[in-house]
């Protein structure tokens, strides 16, 4: 059993949009619990709701209903807890690599006015920002391109260069929304195994969006499906649950032979079947939800069974 | 077969080109101001049309506003124009474009004034801003009015003002203490409390002129033009003179056509020397008192520049009057006083 | 030769002397109407020639007038000033637009309202703004903003908006404030941009500030273009347009070449 302390916590969250004059149901009563430490790859069929459930941790929407905390506190908006790398726009296109990376400490060190009040200060506490910040790109082999702007790096340097980004905050939880997602391959798997490194080495609680199963499987240590395709006793449902939450096997993080092992393409399988797959729809009673902190709140029309009435909720751990 | 619908088209193209080529076409145009009226109803009224046909012309009368209608005129797209005789001297005449005058219509008479609120008399313009059309007729007044109470001209600072605005402004800025203009807007800032008319142009009668002028090249090849003009200047002339139902009809077309009611027109007329008779137009035309105050006018022209920044001396731009003498450069004459057409009005033998 | 080739690279030389025929061309036909026009009237002012323009251009330039101004140096202050203020004025334009893009309340406070204000012909308010602020500069610099202010704060306002919205909340998640947000993340990215539509306003600007000068004032390149104008001296007037012209090319080349060397940033992306 794991005794890391609870970084997220997504309670009884559900999400609508407006969509042709009703509201549309995208996540149905959403249940997570996730451990400091953690790299959670989260993936789904497309149309999900993947990153609606990712700005809803970053605070940049907020739930219809259910609450979310962070280490503890709710979320009432995008705060410097939460670091957070897109596929896109995550770079400042008018700061240097080393501006992108130093705005963040500066910003909460100094306000808009005190920049210009406590100059002296500012350039103090810029030397050793700068210092801070250079020790963490020459890490990442970005030391040669400090002063370079955002327009004249590769894709993959620039996703390097937001991750030191939103790394140097040191946030509770790192959130990627499929920030490799419009790289070549080559490109991506090199930044895989340079993800991993960075979390083996600051142990840094994850939460990895994608819609590629062999990347979620390999890069992380905790698995969650949420799909739009499952079954319930009531007849219709509408919006996404978790459908999947287990822990990967084969230790985390995995070799890169892992990539082309029969235990990878048989779990593959399964989650590809399960999950992902439109006319499979399994019930609510299949669902697979055997990590340790999994758990489901499920309302007894949607379970079924005599026993359950409206307001008892039913809480499975395995 | 080509051949011939094109001998058709162009015997076709003759023959309705013939009757417009045996008629000479000419543009006149007038603008808006009291003494320039009468233009608009001879034209209104057929009279212009009756002394054109029994010239046999056509004369097409063109409102305008009034510096872009001596700027065509210049430019030589209009026959003939009215203008003051500052402006013939230093637009048409100063460009070259010699101009003969061929009525002597009549003198503003307090139709031009400065006008002061604050009790600014005379003496008190120095060290004060103007509102003004600078280079106007306004301008000549001013520098008339300086001039004749010996005050330097620099003493006073000026300000360009459209006289499309200027009225308005004046009304409504208060903080305006001084301003130069010309009827109707006079009148309208008259009635302001508190404003009074401290210099007008009847403290120098006789030298802001009204004329018609019709370009010398013009007059060279016919001078039917001149004659049906004239003809129909006097045939006006006389309906307004004779006091009685058509004249206050035709001050009624005039008033409205200025955009006042006809007791505003009438008071515009008061401040009007009109030449109601042919033969006092003659006669002033050829008085020697004429030259005199043409004398003041291109002196000034000379002084501002207006006669062209480089004219080394005033007399560049020749004046030539009916008695034969010339003002200025013979070699160059750029505006003619003629008398012919008025004496021929005056002895009834147009 | 290739005019109607799309792949056709013109040689520098090609280049530049096609890029001069056009000029060349409206001389020549300028010169010989001008030399016809003398041939038959040496008096001629309405096209002036050459030599008659530069004597023009000199005695505004170098020669002091019966005030003892230098005619050319005194409106092109006067027509400066104005001008510069009113690119001072559009500062706040920029900031307005700024501010209604990021944050919603200004936003529907004046979204509408500046859609409005913009569509109106300033033109056609001139005798109001002059009997509202008087003959001063005060009126002209009004009628400038009146005309353009309106479209800056609307472009910055647009420009605010496209940032995409991934880059406020990156802010927020790297401890910036709303301001830093603003000022820091947002402004910087639109600035070289909206520097561009000022840029292209220039004309609408100068437009503005002629129709001021020649309603009511005593200096300006406006105003001596409509005063001279009395006595059709067009060997001024040409001169100073082209003056006017060459000023405002130079001004727009002088940003132009500044935004692009100050903005190295704006990359292809």
């Amino acid at each position: 059993m794991n005794d890391q302390p609870l970084i997220l916590h997504v309670d009884n969250v559900y999400k609508a949009y407006p969509d042709q004059g009703r509201m549309r149901m995208i996540l149905n009563d959403v249940d997570l619990k996730v451990r400091q430490g953690e790299f959670v790859t989260l993936l789904g069929p497309s149309g999900c709701g993947k990153s609606t459930l990712l700005r809803l941790i970053l605070g940049s929407e907020l739930p219809t209903k259910g609450h979310i905390e962070i280490a503890g506190k709710p979320v009432t908006g995008p705060d410097r807890d939460r670091g957070i790398v897109y596929q896109k726009y995550s770079l400042f296109p008018h700061m240097t690599v080393l501006e992108n990376v130093v705005f963040g400490l500066e910003a909460e060190e100094f306000g808009l006015v005190s920049r210009y009040v406590r100059r002296a200060k500012l350039a103090q506490h810029r030397r050793h920002n700068k210092e801070k910040a250079q020790e963490m790109l020459d890490r990442m082999s970005l030391g040669s391109d400090l002063n370079k702007y955002p327009h004249q790096l590769s894709g993959g340097m620039r996703q390097r260069v937001a991750i030191a980004q939103a790394m140097i905050m040191e946030p509770k939880i790192l959130l990627m929304d499929e920030p490799f997602g419009a790289l070549d391959d080559n490109t991506r798997t090199d930044m895989q195994l340079f993800i991993l490194e960075q979390w083996e080495r600051t142990k840094m609680t994850v939460f990895f969006v994608t819609h590629d199963l062999v990347e979620a499987l390999f890069l992380g240590s905790r698995l969650i499906v949420l799909s739009q395709f499952y079954k319930t006793a009531k007849e219709d449902n509408e919006g996404s649950k978790i459908v999947t939450d287990r822990a990967i096997p084969g230790g985390h993080p995995k070799p890169t032979s892992f990539k082309n092992s029969a235990e990878l393409a048989a779990m593959l399988e399964d989650v590809r079947r399960r999950g992902l797959d439109p006319d499979f729809a399994q019930h609510i009673h299949e669902f697979d939800l055997s990590h340790a902190d999994a758990y489901q709140t499920v309302s007894a029309a949607e379970w079924g069974s005599d026993q359950d009435h409206d307001s008892q909720k039913d809480q499975r751990t395995t | 077969m080509r051949n011939k619908i094109w001998m058709a088209i162009a015997v076709a193209l003759a023959f309705t080109a013939l009757p417009a080529m045996a008629k000479e076409k000419y543009k006149v145009a007038w603008s808006i101001y009291v003494g320039w009226m009468p233009w608009d109803y001879a034209g209104h009224s057929g009279v212009l049309k009756k002394w054109a046909d029994k010239y046999d012309i056509d004369i097409e009368l063109i409102r305008m506003d009034y510096i872009p209608s001596v700027e065509a005129y210049v430019s030589e797209q209009i026959d003939a124009c009215v203008m003051t005789n500052m402006e013939c001297l230093d637009m048409p005449a100063a460009s070259g474009i010699d101009s003969t005058v061929i009525i002597v219509g009549d003198y503003s008479n307090g139709n031009d004034a400065i006008l002061t609120r604050n009790d600014v008399d005379i003496q008190g313009l120095k060290g004060k801003q103007v509102s003004l059309v600078e280079l106007s007729v306004s301008h000549y007044l001013l520098a008339r009015c300086l001039e004749k109470n010996n005050i330097k001209e620099r003493d006073v600072s000026l300000i360009n003002t459209s006289d499309s605005d200027i009225g308005p402004i004046f009304i409504s800025d208060t903080s305006q203490e001084v301003v130069i203009t010309w009827n109707p807007i006079v009148m309208e800032i008259e009635q302001t409390p508190g404003v009074n008319k401290i210099f007008t142009s009847a403290d120098i009668p006789g030298e802001i002129i009204d004329m018609m002028v019709v370009r010398s090249k013009v007059m060279e090849k016919s001078d039917k033009l001149a004659k049906a003009l004239t003809g129909a200047w006097y045939e006006v002339m006389d309906t307004m003179s004779k006091r009685g139902a058509d004249a206050e009809k035709a001050l009624a077309v005039m008033a409205n056509s200025a955009g006042c009611s006809t007791v505003e027109f009438k008071n515009q007329l008061k401040t009007t020397a009109m030449f109601y008779n042919a033969q006092a137009a003659v006669d002033y035309t050829r008085s020697d008192e004429l030259k005199e105050k043409m004398d003041l006018v291109r002196q000034f022209c000379f002084r501002y520049g207006l006669l062209g920044e480089n004219a080394r001396s005033v007399d560049v731009v020749g004046i030539a009057y009916p008695d034969g003498s010339v003002q200025g450069d013979k070699s160059s004459i750029g505006m003619r006083y003629d008398a012919t057409f008025m004496q021929l009005a005056a002895e009834g033998k147009l | 030769m290739g005019f109607f080739k799309i792949t056709a690279r013109p040689s520098r030389a090609a280049a530049w002397s096609l890029s001069a025929s056009l000029f060349v061309l409206c001389v020549i036909a300028y010169a010989y109407t001008a030399h016809s026009r003398h041939k038959e009237n040496p008096k001629d002012k309405v096209v002036p020639t050459f030599s008659e323009m530069w004597d023009g251009f000199s005695r505004t330039a170098f020669e002091p007038d019966r005030n003892d101004e230098y005619r050319l140096l005194l409106d092109s202050k006067a027509s400066a000033k104005r001008f510069g203020l009113s690119l001072a004025f559009l500062v706040l334009a920029v900031l307005l637009g700024l501010y209604m893009g990021v944050f919603p309340y200004l936003e529907h406070l004046f979204l509408r309202f500046m859609l409005f204000v913009d569509k109106i012909p300033a033109l056609a308010l001139l005798p109001i703004l002059f009997i509202v602020f008087g003959l001063g500069e005060t009126s002209k610099v009004a009628l400038i903003l009146l005309g353009v202010f309106p479209t800056i704060v609307l472009d910055t306002y647009l420009r605010a908006k496209a940032i995409p919205k991934q880059q406020t909340i990156k802010g927020f998640t790297l401890a910036a404030s709303d301001f830093e947000i603003t000022y820091r993340i947002v402004l910087p990215q639109i600035i070289p941009g909206v520097l561009d539509t000022i840029r292209l306003n220039f004309k609408a600007m100068i437009l503005f500030l002629i129709a001021g000068e020649s309603l009511a004032a005593s200096a300006g390149l406006g105003y001596r273009i409509f005063v001279v104008r009395r006595y059709i001296a067009m060997d001024i007037i040409i001169p100073y347009v082209i003056w006017m012209s060459v000023l405002a090319f130079t001004a727009d080349a002088l940003l132009r070449l500044w935004i692009e060397k100050r903005y190295t940033w704006r990359g292809e992306s």
